[in-house]
């Protein structure tokens, strides 16, 4: 939080919001799981170290419409102004996605930003460019049987 | 604490006026909660008594046909010439009977809370406006607000905004165009007997614009109040149910500058009480500082704190068992010995004295007992 607020930190945050927030998704099945919407949350689990709205620094990673990758971050230096606290770098649909993961392992990892999020933020790029991947059609099937015979005696 | 936060003020356009204001203290005392009591209490005070009908199923003149009549002793329906006749009244479990513990109007529908609880839980609800996390975690759009807490110049207002598409548009200009439109789309039929009860519908909850009605006059009221979600409060008359609906501190408020500036009147300090609550002295923060890891990070708790016990190694979990015969590094540590045992070739040397003489006829002669 705001250096100057003593009174609110992240934990104090999380201890409020772990319960009960608009990111969490709660089902029954799978024992009780608890999944997370959070644009800011690389895998999308309910906990606070991968919380985004929680944590002054959190890093996103989101496909973009054209098949790109946009990789989001918050400066930890203003989190009383929304407006200006998130920045986003985007990836084309034609970029490398070795130089996604560069970008993404360094802006996490090199500068001290969350070194402990810089597996899971590769992990996602990854995910979204295999997500991206046009679908291979499946071929058609062999006849087989008595077809596979009807279709002989044709030719 | 060096200097006081300040929140700049923003104009109608949602630019920033270059005007400050200190953040008031009751942004920086409190700790805000989570759900608490306080509103659960209050939550039910707005409630209206309701009951079944006295009479319900209590309607017949039956009476039991006692014993002897091989059938249960429960009250029958006197009479004949209908299906009624014979049948069993009255009992919960009977067709046409009373309910189970029939609901009376006289049950406990509202709860006395505390003045001194009320006004503490109003004050936390308020800090927790101020931190944009816990707006994001109730569901607020607020990523295109300029600052949270979210303070509009008292000018715009004022009298001079009279009209509901000013009122919209200056809510899109200082960023909420977005929390308009959540708003919007969530309205949904409501589910169950609530739709005959005039509660047709539920939709989300807006932006709560609070306004000085000294400075401010009330007609923004009206500009406000058909905007779907917005609702407009007092700044002297702020309501728990207002600020943390559901429970769940952190409403996205919109303040007019005067209003903000009332704050410190309405609330007071930790030390100057309030002007216009008796007896109301903000409460002093439980700890100093709320971070957590800083705490546990800081110089002075390291310093204090033993070496841990223990050797550094951590615990094997769940493993495949190793076979130790075939598994060198397994049987290393299941036996010391070994590393000397096989260093050494004690398995391959043979006996030294050689293979042990036969022993002679005369033992064989005893063992066979010749």
């Amino acid at each position: 939080m705001a250096a100057e607020r003593t009174n609110v930190s992240n934990d104090l945050v999380w201890q409020i919001t772990r319960n009960q927030n608009s990111y969490l998704v709660r089902r029954n099945t799978g024992g009780g799981s608890q999944f997370s919407r959070d644009p800011l949350n690389l895998v999308n689990k309910h906990s606070f170290k991968y919380s985004g709205f929680a944590n002054t620094k959190a890093i996103g990673v989101q496909a973009t419409e054209n098949g790109g990758v946009a990789v989001t971050t918050k400066k930890a230096a203003n989190p009383n102004k929304p407006a200006q606290n998130q920045v986003t770098v985007t990836y084309g649909p034609n970029a490398s996605t070795r130089k996604i993961y560069k970008g993404v392992a360094d802006k996490t990892a090199q500068h001290g930003y969350r070194a402990d999020l810089r597996e899971e933020a590769v992990a996602r790029v990854s995910a979204v460019r295999r997500s991206q991947k046009a679908k291979k059609e499946t071929p058609a099937r062999k006849p087989r049987g008595s077809k596979a015979q009807a279709e002989e005696k044709a030719e | 604490m060096a200097s006081r936060p300040t929140v700049s003020i923003a104009t109608a356009e949602g630019k920033a006026s270059g005007a400050t204001q200190a953040l008031p203290s009751v942004f920086l005392r409190a700790h805000p909660f989570g759900h608490c009591p306080v509103h659960a209490g209050m939550a039910k005070n707005k409630r209206q008594p309701y009951a079944v009908s006295e009479k319900a199923g209590e309607q017949t003149s039956a009476e039991s046909w006692g014993t002897g009549r091989a059938v249960a002793r429960i009250p029958r329906v006197s009479g004949g010439g209908t299906h009624r006749a014979g049948q069993a009244a009255f009992g919960n479990q009977c067709r046409s009977g009373r309910m189970f513990a029939p609901t009376k109007v006289w049950r406990k529908w509202h709860q006395k809370i505390n003045l001194n609880q009320k006004r503490f839980a109003t004050a936390s609800a308020l800090a927790a406006s101020s931190v944009p996390a816990l707006l994001f975690a109730r569901g607020h759009r607020v990523a295109k607000v300029p600052e949270v807490p979210l303070v509009v110049e008292s000018k715009t207002f004022g009298g001079a905004l009279t009209k509901t598409k000013a009122a919209i548009a200056l809510l899109q200009a200082i960023g909420a165009g977005d929390e308009l439109v959540k708003v919007q789309k969530s309205k949904k039929l409501r589910a169950g007997k609530g739709k005959l009860r005039n509660r047709r519908f539920r939709q989300r909850r807006g932006p709560l614009v609070v306004y000085n009605p000294e400075v401010d006059g009330k007609e923004l009221v009206k500009a406000f109040r058909n905007i779907p979600g917005v609702e407009t409060s007092s700044v002297f008359a702020l309501n728990l149910l207002q600020l943390a609906p559901g429970g769940h501190v952190g409403r996205f408020l919109v303040w007019t500058s005067s209003a903000f500036e009332a704050l410190d009147k309405v609330y007071g300090s930790t030390t100057t009480p309030s002007a216009l609550k008796k007896d109301f002295l903000l409460p002093s923060n439980s700890v100093a500082n709320a971070d957590l890891a800083r705490l546990i990070n800081s110089s002075e708790i390291q310093s204090v704190l033993r070496a841990p016990k223990g050797e550094a190694r951590t615990k094997r979990g769940v493993v495949q068992k190793k076979n130790p015969l075939r598994n060198k590094q397994v049987m290393l540590r299941l036996n010391p010995y070994a590393a000397a045992y096989s260093k050494q070739k004690l398995g391959q040397t043979k006996v030294e004295e050689g293979k042990p003489t036969r022993a002679g006829d005369a033992f064989n002669h005893v063992l066979s007992q010749e």
